[in-house]
């Protein structure tokens, strides 16, 4: 048997794109830019779930990811909808624009 | 089953007076609402029920069954009347059928949405003191407040969203501390009681089997249970300093919804300590007993003193209530048969007195359009029958022998002068009464500056007797005030015999 | 074979009652508006009364329980009651027949006149006398109480009959507030008596008094008080509402006030129900009273001084029912004093002349007011004895019984009154100074009431009206007629000196209050607890007759000596203003010794200025509490909600800062540094 890839390397990895993706969430203005940027996010979890799932040899890990894409899946459907309203009424896919219902 | 067709009754009209046509809906809310009344009046009739539902009497008309399960707690749909709640339930009904039938005139926009509440809060109100069970009561307790947030704050005055904020918040703030003080009962009583219902807390708390919570000893407790209580009830009550919302909340609500605020829903206080505090935790009210005496002195003093700086006739009855409701405390705390009995019998004959005026500032208040004493000077000379009945409702407030309120007062003053709770009773008591002279002086005053006189209203109409509808609600009301002045034992009895239980609680000291 | 009367007994009380109901439901379609109604009631009650009269002179009583208020067993019960002996049958009389005649009177006064709201006078004539009858005969003191009330209530009603002048108004609020004042002290003194002793019954061996009596044999205490003390300081409560009804210093501000209210209510008020009310509790309960020497003094002093006070008042005054108005507080001065001196008969006979007398006198000055066009002004009147025939010697009749002038009514029972208090005066000091003052009100009392009668009937008409006044029906001319016949003869129910110097025995009422029908009500009983109790001993000088005829030579001479005063002032055709001469003493007089300002002060000034303090203090602190505490709330929520920036971005950054701040957090506590 391939001798396995120890679990740190994963979890360095996850921890590596989630950064990369929070760094997007707290800087980028762009609302697509946004998205992406949670969907690496979502993907670091993945990454930590599937390498969970390897290391104790359950499956439960690896069907919450499947949960997870489809939830992402569904998240983009939304979240570009969201979008292309937010361009219609501002012209614009910048997230600080609309701010209008915070009070 | 009475009790529930009793409630279920106003809570079915309620929803069929919602939905009814505007034009139609007084009528419609007068009628339904006197099938609570007979149904309240046979109850009375055929009450055969004897000593206190908390303390192991005999209730009558008791339904329980098992409703939720809540952790260790089993929580009971379990109502009841005895003889403290049961006068309280007539008066309820009998007040809130003349207050639908004195609304009838000054009504005259979302008609059925009124009525609705009205009879809604009615219900509500019966719920209040038929429950049996804490979490019961208390889901009630809270309905109470919602059709009365609405009435004052739709139909209200000028500054009526103001009032209903206060009202609510004031005296949901106050349910908050009450809650948390009788869940520390609960919770202090452990495995002692398998259920919420008051009877079993109360038993459980008189045998004695209340322990520690955390760090708390059950001294400590009780104490802190019997203060937060005390505390929630007293802004319901009102009890000086939590007076404040009671003014403004009689100022802005219409004159029907005035009514039933004065007549029960204060009542809903004194009720809540006399089954509370002074039922579940007598060692601590005999404690407090000075302190406590010296709230209910403050109030009635300082409540009439208050009655006295007012102009707007509407403030001068809602701070006389303050002052009233200071004897029921002073009452209470004396633990004798005429102080406690006496303390119910004025939540009645009070109920009654300042419904009456509250009913007649408004019938004034319809063919004047102003309740200030200053402006209607002389009107006695215009509406002489209303004019009679507010003469005659100021007489009773104070306290003119073979009236209710003079039984009442009577009674807590006997009560409380005979206390051997109370260091001091005699000077407390005679204290306490100068309010009788206090009360004379504002009421003779208001009605000198606003019902003779030369008649000086200036008013583009003529100003001329009041419709019948109107006179029909303060006249019955008037006779039941005698009725009940000549003949206090009606009710008197009954609440004597509940009462002998919670007397002996206080025992000697 | 009276005693048949005694089940009709409540209905003494009842018939007033039901003319009340009538008057009140159905006044508008009564004939006369109520007045006959009124007039067959009382003269109903009268004929009761008097039955029940003959009833106990033939030597029965009656005493039962007729209601039971409150049925308390674990305690104690409240009950109304009946009691029939020798003082209230008597009063009941007096009471009925001087309603019974203000009711027949006001046919004349207020009928022929065409005043509106006739149903609501007639209504509140008829709860007067009701209330006042049940007052009389209730059995206990909470039942006196609530009568005592009722009676406050009516005289309020009256009083401020005619509400749309605004005078009228406030001195009926005036007289109900100052009243309470007093009852105030007398419901304290009821509790007080129902709590201590479980029983307010007035009569027999489980009565209140006795039941004092024991207590104080016994040495018992009460509240922390010897049973003496305690018994004095009940006495005193008691004496509160006494003082506030019988108009007594410093409570007597609201009755000259009261003459607002139309003149019959006026008679009723002064001679038969609320100010007598006040003295007949204390007689009522004189068993109890005289267990307390300190307190039977102080009844004696403000009797003596008021009847001293409030004469000199009457001697300025211009108008005809204020003159007898200050006269009402000093002859119920004279009744406190001799009950203060342990003289219950020369008390209870007082009121009963005094009752008919005034009664007189109001109903004449009535008779004057009508004849006058309703103007009072003594001033104005003059020469209407040539006018008023009946009315002007009818007026003298009573005027001279009120000067207390040989032989009329008011002579022998002011004499016997002072005679009482001197000859126990001369054992006790403070009650020699009560009887020099009542002594000296004699002399005033007699001045001001020449003058009145001068004033008003003799000289020249100095007006048109009194040159030609309205002339006076049927139904005013009876009443006076009645009463004119009892003002001359009435004395003789008690001719107390003659049987002293003369051995006849012609004190039928001292006979009659004195004899023992076992309710410990009767004046034997009373005397011997005076000896015990209250420690009175009398004295005599020389010997009794020489004193007695002493007592009549003071009280007569002195009597005779003001109206010759007076006389020689004002018997010219066109007298002077003496009075004025007076200077600063005038102004004094005039302005009632300034009674008035500081009870006004005190009402208005300070109650008011105080409720308009505590206004400000509740509005700005207490609800000034509960408006901050929301203004802290709405403005601190203000401030927060500002985080709410509405940019996603800075949530996200929150929330990594605070997931960040937990984990240094976690990591402190949990050591991992």
């Amino acid at each position: 048997m391939l001798e396995a890839v120890p679990v740190e390397y994963y979890l360095v990895l996850s921890a590596a794109v989630f950064c990369i993706g929070l760094f997007g969430v707290l800087t980028r203005r762009n609302a697509l830019m946004f998205l992406m940027s949670v969907e690496l996010m979502l993907n670091a979890a993945n990454i930590n779930l599937v390498a969970f799932a390897l290391y104790w040899g359950e499956l439960t890990g690896q069907v919450f990811v499947l949960f997870t894409m489809s939830l992402a899946a569904a998240e983009v459907a939304i979240g570009i909808g969201i979008i292309l309203v937010l361009y219609r009424n501002y012209d614009d896919v910048d997230v600080t624009d609309a701010t209008t219902m915070r009070w | 089953m009475w009790i529930e067709t009793l409630i279920g009754l106003c809570f079915l009209a309620a929803a069929v007076v919602f939905v009814a046509p505007d034009r139609h809906a007084g009528k419609l809310a007068f009628w339904l609402s006197t099938l609570p009344l007979a149904l309240s009046l046979y109850l009375y009739a055929a009450f055969d029920g004897s000593g206190n539902a908390l303390l192991g009497g005999d209730v009558a008309y008791e339904t329980r069954f098992e409703w939720l399960q809540l952790g260790p707690y089993a929580v009971n749909y379990h109502v009841g009347l005895d003889g403290i709640s049961l006068p309280l339930v007539v008066l309820s009904t009998v007040l809130a059928t003349l207050a639908i039938l004195s609304a009838w005139t000054p009504i005259d926009e979302r008609q059925s949405e009124f009525y609705g509440l009205m009879l809604f809060l009615e219900g509500s109100l019966l719920g209040v003191f038929a429950a049996l069970d804490f979490i019961l009561w208390f889901v009630f307790w809270e309905a109470v407040l919602v059709p009365m947030y609405f009435l004052i704050g739709i139909w209200g005055g000028p500054r009526r969203k103001y009032a209903a904020i206060k009202f609510f918040v004031y005296t949901n703030v106050a349910s908050l501390v009450m809650f948390i003080g009788f869940f520390a009962l609960v919770f202090g009583l452990g495995d002692a009681i398998g259920s919420t219902g008051l009877p079993e807390v109360a038993q459980a708390l008189e045998a004695g089997q209340l322990g520690s919570l955390g760090p708390l000893g059950p001294e400590a407790v009780a104490m802190g249970a019997f203060l937060a209580l005390f505390v929630g009830f007293a802004v319901k009550v009102p009890v000086v300093p939590f007076h404040t919302w009671l003014p403004d909340a009689h100022v802005e609500a219409p004159s029907p919804a005035s009514v039933l605020l004065a007549g029960v829903l204060l009542k809903m206080g004194t009720y809540a300590l006399l089954r509370f505090n002074f039922t579940m935790l007598p060692e601590q009210a005999v404690t407090l007993a000075v302190p406590i005496a010296l709230f209910a002195l403050v109030s009635v003093i300082y409540g009439a003193l208050l009655a006295l700086a007012q102009s707007d006739l509407k403030r001068i009855v809602a701070y006389s209530s303050v002052s009233s409701m200071g004897y029921v405390i002073l009452g209470l705390v004396a633990y004798t048969v005429y102080g406690v009995g006496g303390a119910t019998f004025q939540m009645v004959a009070h109920g009654l007195i300042s419904g009456l005026l509250f009913m007649t500032v408004g019938v004034f208040y319809n063919a004047t359009h102003t309740r200030m004493v200053g402006d209607m000077a002389g009107l006695a000379d215009r509406m002489p029958v209303t004019a009679g009945v507010f003469v005659a409702g100021a007489f009773a407030y104070m306290g003119l022998p073979l009236m209710a309120g003079f039984a009442a007062e009577l009674f807590i003053f006997l009560g409380a002068f005979e206390s051997t709770v109370l260091p001091g009773a005699p000077v407390f008591t005679a204290v306490a009464m100068f309010g009788i002279v206090i009360v004379a002086g504002y009421l003779l005053w208001a009605m000198q500056r606003s019902l003779f006189g030369p008649y000086r209203l200036e008013t583009d109409y003529e100003v001329g007797p009041a419709p019948l509808q109107d006179v029909v609600p303060i006249v019955t009301l008037v006779l039941l005030i005698v009725v009940l002045g000549v003949a206090p034992d009606l009710f008197f009895e009954m609440i004597r015999d509940a009462s002998l239980d919670v007397v002996a609680l206080g025992g000697e000291p | 074979m009276f005693a048949w009367f005694f089940q009709f007994a409540p209905a003494i009380a009842v018939l007033p009652f039901v003319s009340f109901l009538l008057a009140l439901v159905a006044g508008r379609w009564l004939p006369r508006k109520g007045a006959l109604a009124g007039i067959l009631a009382t003269g109903g009650s009268l004929l009761l009364s008097l039955g029940v009269l003959a009833a106990v002179v033939s030597g029965h009583t009656h005493e039962q329980t007729l209601y039971t208020f409150v049925d308390a067993q674990e305690t104690f019960s409240l009950t109304f009651g009946i009691l029939l002996d020798q003082l209230s049958a008597a009063m009941l009389v007096i009471v009925s027949l001087i309603a019974f005649l203000v009711h027949v009177f006001s046919l004349g006064y207020m009928n022929a006149e065409g005043e509106p709201g006739l149903p609501r006078y007639y209504a509140g004539l008829g709860l007067f006398s009701a209330s006042m009858l049940a007052f009389v005969f209730a059995d206990n003191l909470l039942m006196a109480f609530v009568f005592f009330e009722l009676v406050g209530l009516c005289s309020w009603l009256l009083i401020g009959h005619w509400f749309r002048d605004p005078a009228p108004a406030s001195a009926a609020k005036k007289a109900f507030l100052v009243t309470r004042f007093g009852d105030y002290f007398f419901l304290v003194g009821v509790v007080a008596v129902l709590v201590t002793f479980g029983t307010a019954q007035f009569a027999g061996a489980d009565g209140f008094p006795a039941l004092a009596a024991e207590a104080i044999d016994a040495g018992e205490s009460f509240f922390g008080l010897s049973a003496e003390a305690w018994v004095s300081v009940i006495g005193l409560l008691v004496l509160g509402g006494v003082i506030g009804k019988s108009a007594q210093f410093p409570l007597h501000t609201w009755l000259p006030d009261a003459m607002q209210g139309p003149t019959p209510v006026s008679a009723l008020i002064h001679a038969a129900t609320m100010v007598a009310a006040g003295v007949y509790l204390v007689a009522r309960m004189y068993g109890f009273y005289l267990l307390s020497p300190t307190v039977l003094g102080i009844i004696a002093f403000v009797g003596g001084f008021t009847a001293l006070f409030a004469a000199t008042m009457g001697v300025v005054k211009n108008e005809l029912k204020q003159v007898l108005a200050y006269s009402t507080i000093s002859q119920y001065g004279y009744m406190m004093l001799a009950l203060g001196a342990g003289s219950y008969v020369a008390a209870f006979f007082h009121l009963t002349t005094h009752a008919i007398f005034k009664a007189l006198l109001f109903l004449g000055a009535g008779a004057v007011i009508v004849a006058m066009h309703h103007d009072e002004d003594m001033w104005l009147m003059g020469g209407l004895r040539e006018h008023m025939r009946v009315t002007y010697l009818t007026f003298l009749a009573g005027s001279l019984a009120l000067a207390g002038i040989f032989p009329f009514a008011g002579f022998w029972s002011k004499d016997e009154v002072l005679f009482d208090t001197l000859v126990v005066g001369l054992e006790q000091p403070l009650l020699l100074v009560a009887y020099l003052m009542a002594l000296a009100a004699v002399f005033v009392t007699a001045f001001y009431t020449i003058r009145m009668v001068l004033l008003t009937f003799h000289g020249d008409p100095r007006t048109d009206v009194a040159e030609s006044p309205h002339a006076v029906g049927l139904s005013i001319k009876a009443p006076l007629v009645v009463l004119g016949v009892l003002a001359v003869v009435a004395g003789a129910i008690n001719l107390v000196p003659v049987e002293k110097l003369t051995g006849l025995r012609v004190s039928f009422l001292s006979s009659f209050l004195g004899s023992d029908r076992g309710l410990l009500t009767h004046n034997a009983h009373y005397v011997d607890l005076r000896t015990e109790y209250a420690g009175y001993e009398t004295g005599a000088i020389v010997s009794e007759p020489v004193t007695v005829l002493l007592g009549v030579a003071l009280g007569f001479g002195l009597a005779i000596a003001g109206a010759v005063a007076a006389f020689l002032l004002y018997r010219d055709a066109d007298p002077v203003r003496h009075t004025e001469r007076l200077g600063s003493i005038h102004t004094l007089l005039v302005h009632n010794y300034y009674q008035d300002e500081y009870q006004v002060w005190l009402a208005e000034g300070l109650s008011l200025r105080t409720a308009r303090a505590a206004d400000t203090f509740d509005q700005g602190v207490i609800d000034g509490a509960v408006n901050a505490t929301s203004s802290v709330s709405l403005l601190s929520g203000d401030r927060i909600r500002r985080v709410q920036t509405g940019v996603v971005t800075n949530y996200a950054a929150l929330v990594v800062l605070g997931l960040l701040a937990l984990l240094v957090g976690f990591a402190l506590y949990g050591g991992w540094f």
